[in-house]
């Protein structure tokens, strides 16, 4: 393939650049991404550039000289969303064993040993690498949530010999490798983040926005921090009509049934789709945090990341130079009251800390010794930004900074439990709303939950929603089901029971078993009447239909009766259903649920068909390959 | 020879050669064939082993005297290859009170097998293929299960703490069922005193005071853990969580 003028002017760009890749899920890849990067930048590398896989166009890939790759892997084995594209590129049979030839590249992964599938996501990616042809520079370096130090246990020493190795080979990559593990330097250098300020009369009055939803638009296209993540919005901004209570009062969990109209128009959306909501902040929070900061509320600023690789899908070039309350921009974009800072952070603000003993703390909070120290204060405690800020009273960290490190205010998502065939107008959602306490026995809650609860659908409200594909793909009617349930779990499939009942009066509609799981029948048995109901008579779940409702009641006897307990019990219909061609669909909040559910499958298999483990275990993914086995799993 | 069997009914024929004998298949318990010039067809032999029950004996007495010791071989090959089994030759007992026109020689016993026809044995447990799963070739791409091994799944070795004891480094598993997670979850503290609310001083007697400064500074066993700064001799303010009883 002869090069381009572009191809080749990037080669020339590529052969002094290190390009570190990065798949993050919940932001710890890219926080240990933009650590390498800042270390290669300290070392004198004279080009790095630190991308979201979902930002890079793999073919690109040969032209580069070094490349690290910085993976997580979710709890199934699965690679993080914006690994997905990328990695199928990847898996194309007609690269060949020599497509990186010249390419070096070091691969440290993000996972949990306590999965079955630890860091499958990055063990992969560093043997097929190879198998094109890369030549590593390092062995892969495994990070592990189980480890006292969790991830960072294992990049401190990985990062170490990666700088080692790089320089022994190339010592015009790092020319000042030294300087990066030099306790005695400590240069910050500059944020990433420009800003620029306005003060309330410099803005002509017709330039400001008043639309609520072409506010938010522009605050979250604006944010650096988002500029992978987002993708612009929100469409919908959808009224709360419903807000009832499903488990007794007293239990100790609140689920709640929601129920949202769009009151401008038709909301189109299909079974099994997630919706996504953007939660308002505590309004007396954002204030607190403006105060703690010394910024003005009311000064209008423009806000721009300095080194922009990639625009943002959906921006247009005017949206760059909006203006935007300050204040405005706090509430909608970043997180001061909810998620916890990470160690970056605490090491910025040490630099701008002007009492001895704070910046000793938050040095020492940084450094790897003061690891464990830091985990307890900070991520055990669920420690916010603000609360961080207020227990260093002297640090004083420019806006810009923390535009850049305050961690985004993201969007959560939701399984939508409701069929548009049976509510043409309305999506539904089953949320349980979250609270813990810390182990200094602070009470905390979950921030989209109980600002959701605590919506009065009796008087005006608004919820900025994106609808998105779910990972439940829709089943035909004429495909029987096998759903399994618990808990929450129960959401997408009263979706998929109320569109089935909806089809069956103009169709034939296939059997579908579900198995249910919860505590108590008499408290927290999710939308009972509605499973009643429809497994009577010749509802999609009775048995006149070929249907089944299965429930375990895990407390109400002794023994704990879960729903693969339930699922075994019923082996022979189960295998049948299977055998006719069936999908199996698990959904739930826990993480050993569905790996516990698919051992009481693969038992199944075993038993009514006599084969061994190892053959049940590879049917049942290939089935997951043909869209006939699928998991949702929440945490 | 056959002591110890008893019959329902004792039935004699003729068989022809090229005839099929009297009876329903595998209706017979015992045959005793009297042969001359000790040949047996092996036309014979399929009959009797079709008329025979399973696990039914023949009997074919021997028609040579005595004094001829010759092992009946011929007899017994023709039985061994008609399927029969426990094929064997032995002279009459000379104390048989039976009557019996089994006087000397050798007769050949053997028994018909005890599984019934058609039906399957499994020697040992045999797996059976499941049903194919039609997967679209989506042959642009390779399978990615084969690019890990048995040993990719091996759990790491973490750092080993002597006993699971909440403060040592190692943290609690996330389905942990030694009690360690519950442990983490409740911080080991002092109790904090009226005098300590109302006149907080240094609860560790360290004489540079830090336990006001919030927790970033606290000791970890600090009763003031949790709280929000404070200035020395300002009364502390508790929140409900403080009031409730440690369980």
């Amino acid at each position: 393939m002869a090069p381009s003028a572009a191809e080749a002017d990037s080669a020339a760009s590529s052969s002094g650049r290190l390009l570190v890749l990065y798949a993050s899920q919940t932001g710890n890849a890219m926080d240990a991404a933009e650590r390498v990067g800042r270390e290669a930048e300290r070392g004198g590398c004279p080009a790095v550039d630190v991308l979201s896989m979902d930002g890079f166009d793999p073919s690109r890939l040969p032209s580069e000289r070094f490349v690290v790759f910085v993976v997580s892997t979710t709890g199934q084995g699965d690679p993080p969303d914006s690994m997905k594209g990328f990695w199928r590129d990847m898996l194309r049979k007609d690269l060949g064993a020599q497509w990186l030839e010249g390419v070096r590249h070091a691969v440290f992964g993000l996972g949990d040993s306590g999965y079955q599938k630890y860091n499958f996501a990055a063990k992969k990616l560093d043997r097929r690498l190879s198998h094109l042809g890369a030549e590593r520079v390092v062995e892969i370096g495994l990070g592990d949530d189980q480890h006292p130090s969790g991830y960072e246990g294992a990049l401190d020493p990985w990062l170490l010999s990666l700088w080692k190795s790089l320089n022994e080979t190339n010592q015009s990559l790092l020319p000042r490798v030294s300087d990066i593990n030099d306790p005695n330097l400590s240069t910050l250098g500059d944020p990433k983040v420009h800003v620029i300020y306005y003060s309330s009369n410099e803005v002509p009055q017709d330039s400001i926005l008043s639309d609520p939803q072409k506010i938010m638009n522009s605050a979250r296209t604006m944010s650096p921090a988002l500029q992978f993540h987002d993708d612009g919005g929100p469409p919908y901004m959808l009224q709360m009509v419903a807000n009832q209570r499903l488990t007794e009062e007293g239990s100790d969990r609140d689920v709640r049934h929601f129920e949202l109209e769009d009151p401008s128009s038709a909301i189109s959306y299909k079974t099994g789709d997630a919706l996504e909501i953007l939660a308002s902040q505590n309004p007396s929070a954002v204030d607190a945090f403006i105060e703690r900061c010394n910024l003005d509320p009311d000064c209008y600023v423009t806000i721009r990341g300095k080194s922009v690789d990639k625009i943002s899908k959906g921006s247009a070039v005017s949206s760059l130079m909006d203006r935007i309350k300050l204040k405005t921009f706090v509430a909608l974009t970043m997180d001061i009251a909810s998620a916890s800072p990470r160690r970056y952070f605490f090491e910025v603000m040490s630099f701008f800390s002007t009492a001895e003993h704070e910046k000793e703390k938050l040095q020492y909070f940084a450094s790897p010794e003061g690891r464990d120290d830091l985990y307890q204060y900070n991520q055990k405690e669920s420690r916010t930004v603000l609360e961080v800020l207020e227990d260093f009273p002297s640090v004083q960290m420019p806006f810009e900074w923390l535009v850049q490190l305050t961690p985004p205010l993201k969007k959560r998502a939701f399984s939508i439990s409701s069929s548009p065939l049976a509510h043409p107008n309305q999506i539904h959602l089953t949320v349980s709303i979250v609270s813990w306490l810390t182990p200094f026995k602070r009470t905390r809650h979950g921030l989209c939950s109980t600002w959701l609860a605590g919506l009065n659908p009796r008087k005006d409200n608004t919820i900025p929603c994106w609808i998105h594909q779910g990972s439940l793909p829709p089943p035909h009617p004429s495909v029987a089901l096998v759903l399994i349930g618990p808990g929450t779990g129960c959401a997408p499939f009263r979706a998929f029971v109320e569109e089935r009942a909806a089809q069956t009066v103009a169709e034939p509609t296939a059997p579908v078993l579900f198995f249910f799981g919860c505590r108590n029948q008499d408290n927290d048995f999710l939308y009972k009447d509605f499973w009643l109901t429809h497994a009577q008579d010749e509802g999609v779940l009775s048995s006149k239909k070929g249907g089944g409702l299965f429930v375990a009641f895990s407390r109400d006897q002794p023994q704990k009766v879960y729903v693969q307990h339930k699922i075994k019990e019923q082996s022979a219909r189960v295998w049948n259903l299977l055998l006719s061609g069936a999908a199996v669909y698990i959904a739930g909040s826990s993480t050993k649920m569905p790996a516990d559910v698919t051992a009481a499958l693969e038992e199944v298999i075993c038993k009514e068909h006599g084969v061994k483990k190892e053959d049940a275990s590879k049917w049942l993914r290939d089935l997951e390959r043909v869209g006939r086995f699928n998991i949702e799993a929440w945490s | 020879m056959l002591r110890g069997y008893e019959f329902e009914q004792v039935s004699f024929c003729m068989h022809k050669p090229g005839g099929k004998l009297p009876f329903d298949d595998g209706s017979v318990g015992a045959v005793l064939a009297v042969v001359e010039n000790e040949s047996l067809r092996e036309q014979l032999v399929a009959e009797i082993s079709q008329v025979l029950k399973a696990g039914g004996r023949v009997l074919v007495p021997s028609s040579a005297p005595s004094s001829s010791q010759k092992p009946n071989t011929d007899i017994e090959r023709k039985l061994l290859m008609g399927g029969f089994v426990e094929v064997q030759a032995s002279t009459a007992s000379s104390q048989d009170n039976v009557q019996s026109i089994i006087v000397s020689g050798l007769n050949v016993m053997a028994k018909k097998a005890s599984w019934s026809m058609g039906s399957s044995f499994p020697l040992k447990k045999a797996t059976k293929a499941l049903p194919k799963i039609q997967i679209d070739d989506d042959s642009e791409l390779i399978d990615e299960d084969s690019l890990l091994a048995e040993e990719d799944l091996k759990k790491p070795q973490l750092p080993v703490v002597g006993d699971c004891e909440v403060g040592a480094s190692r943290k609690a598993c996330k389905n942990c069922t030694c009690g360690r997670a519950e442990a983490e979850a409740k911080v080991e503290k002092l109790e904090l005193t009226a005098e300590q609310i109302n006149n907080p001083q240094s609860a560790c007697g360290s004489v540079v005071w830090v336990c006001g400064l919030g927790d970033a500074f606290r000791c970890g066993t600090c009763p003031y853990g949790g709280l929000p700064p404070f200035k020395p001799g300002e009364k502390v303010s508790l929140s409900g969580n403080f009031l409730a009883a440690d369980i």
